[in-house]
């Protein structure tokens, strides 16, 4: 079996200033840095763009928010992402301002639009690691 | 008080664009070889002319990818003068162009190359299998893109996706594109998909879906060539040589990572045209052909109300009935461009060839009536990194 027959998941040598947030995933919490003066941001970064703070907290948020864009991809990267065509990758934008790229599930491709209200759902996909996903907002 | 440089003035003096499409049974080094001395000997230059190198160097692996300028020495027998690379990613080697200039101006050199290579069996986006292409290209950003199966196009495809839901941006523009271009391939000899013929918007909206909303005919080509510029001491070349000058040039730098880009419609292309068009003095209305990154059909029409040829939002509309062909409105990407012209390695650098030829007049049957001010504009990665830069031929 290659390599490409299975899914990506993250990269053994995540940089250690990344490491809590998929910790918390593993708990099931969505937690975002947040700088001394409030600002939340994401991907895990070692300084704020907004105010140059180096210092932060792994804060909670919603993981509710709504589609700021999206594509339903029809030719995957790999055979594994292949054998689920179609499916939806969106960019989502928490209610708490920052956005996050994923999959949309739960749905139809063509149920999809931009502005749905979406959650997020925890996905233990193997021993070591969770992963988030977006489904639309408000089922189960 | 002014400045210590700047005394001396240098041209691009010599292009040159190989077959482009399969070299898989081609060793890079000779193709590289090849391509170097081809671009030499159009501004009239040996390799004996050489002393300044941006960009790759014909082999080395390990210390000696990364160390291009002593590679070359060894493969000269001579040291070099000047070596450099911008980070513009695919545009990079084009993106070279302005420091070249500013080389040979400041004494640093007198004859730069600027060289670019796919053949071979190659690795990573050079590779001669597509799928290992596309999988190493799926996989340039972060993690927190390429968990969740992106693709490049499904990149673009966000993008697009945005601009159609803030302007009202139709497949059809989007389509407009790629029809204007893939006529312009018919007219280029060394075009990958010429021969192919021309394709119409349905022919577009019909073609497989790759990533909602973009077709197969809205994606770049993913093929081999190579192609090489050289910028020169005008002092250095002879009297007849045709002479294209850069008279502005800029560099911007918008975001790396999507999700902290501040918008998905409007890029950092605009600072790098103000810088350009500030520097040349020169306004939009003023260009006659254009260049402009299209890896896809949507970097177009954003690229070019990024670069001011029209508003924010109007790039759709912008580009409706063939206003980007060779007797549009607006000619631009007079090869076909990376859609039906050629996209291989780092492929800006066909942007500025064909620019050059526009200029100089030797176009053949895709040549620009009167084109005597030209603007490039290189992208790289996802609307990341820009360029642009502005020629007239003396
Ligand atoms: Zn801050």
């Amino acid at each position: 079996m290659s390599a490409l027959d299975e899914k990506f998941l993250p990269p053994g040598d995540l940089p250690d200033l990344h490491k809590p947030f998929w910790a918390h995933l593993r708990a099931h919490s969505l937690r975002l840095q947040q700088c001394e003066d409030g600002h939340l941001r994401f991907i895990p970064s070692e300084q704020c763009g907004k105010c140059g703070s180096q210092a932060w907290t792994w804060e909670p948020v919603s993981g509710r928010g709504k589609v700021y864009t999206f594509t339903v991809v029809h030719r995957g990267p790999t055979p594994a992402y292949q054998a689920e065509t179609p499916y939806v990758i969106a960019h989502v934008e928490l209610e708490e301002g920052p956005r996050m790229i994923s999959n949309l599930i739960d749905c139809t491709p063509a149920e999809v639009r931009i502005g749905m209200p979406v959650e997020v759902v925890f996905d233990d996909v193997n021993a070591d690691w969770t992963l988030y996903r977006f489904k639309p907002a408000g089922e189960g | 008080m002014t400045g210590k440089f700047g005394a001396r003035s240098a041209v691009i003096a010599g292009v040159h664009m190989t077959r482009q499409g399969d070299l898989s049974d081609e060793q890079p080094a000779s193709v590289y070889w090849d391509v170097v001395k081809r671009a030499l000997a159009d501004a009239g230059l040996t390799l004996a002319d050489i002393d300044g190198l941006i960009g790759p160097a014909p082999e080395g692996v390990g210390l000696r990818a990364s160390l291009p300028g002593g590679v070359m020495a060894d493969l000269l027998g001579r040291p070099l003068r000047f070596h450099a690379s911008t980070a513009v990613g695919a545009a990079s080697i084009a993106a070279g162009v302005g420091l070249a200039v500013m080389a040979v101006e400041h004494g640093m050199a007198d004859v730069v190359i600027l060289p670019t290579v796919s053949a071979g069996k190659g690795s990573g986006y050079t590779s001669s299998d597509r799928g290992a292409a596309i999988v190493h290209m799926a996989k340039l950003g972060t993690p927190y893109e390429w968990l969740w199966g992106t693709t490049r196009v499904a990149d673009h495809a966000v993008i697009a996706r945005r601009h159609m839901h803030e302007y009202g941006t139709t497949p059809g523009q989007l389509a407009e594109v790629a029809v204007a271009q893939r006529h312009s391939a018919t007219l280029h000899p060394r075009s990958v998909m010429g021969a192919k013929g021309e394709i119409t918007i349905d022919d577009v909206l019909g073609s497989r879906v790759i990533a909602e909303p973009l077709h197969l005919l809205d994606s770049c080509l993913v093929n081999q060539g190579a192609g090489c510029i050289v910028v020169a001491a005008d002092d250095r070349l002879d009297r007849g040589r045709p002479r294209v000058r850069l008279l502005g040039y800029g560099q911007a730098h918008s975001y790396l990572d999507p999700c902290s880009a501040p918008s998905l419609t409007t890029f950092s292309g605009g600072l790098a045209a103000d810088t350009a068009f500030g520097m040349a003095g020169v306004t939009r209305d003023d260009i006659d052909v254009v260049s402009l990154s299209d890896h896809f059909t949507i970097n177009v029409i954003i690229g070019l109300e990024d670069a001011g040829f029209c508003k924010k939002g109007e790039g759709g509309a912008f580009v409706e009935g063939g206003a980007l062909r060779i007797d549009g409105r607006l000619p631009t990407n007079t090869f076909g461009g990376y859609l039906s012209g050629t996209h291989a390695g780092q492929c800006g650098a066909f942007g500025l060839i064909e620019m050059v030829e526009q200029l100089r007049g030797t176009a053949g049957a895709r040549q620009v009536k009167d084109a005597r001010l030209g603007y490039v504009h290189g992208v790289g990665g996802v609307m990341q990194n820009h360029f642009g830069a502005i020629l007239a031929r003396d």
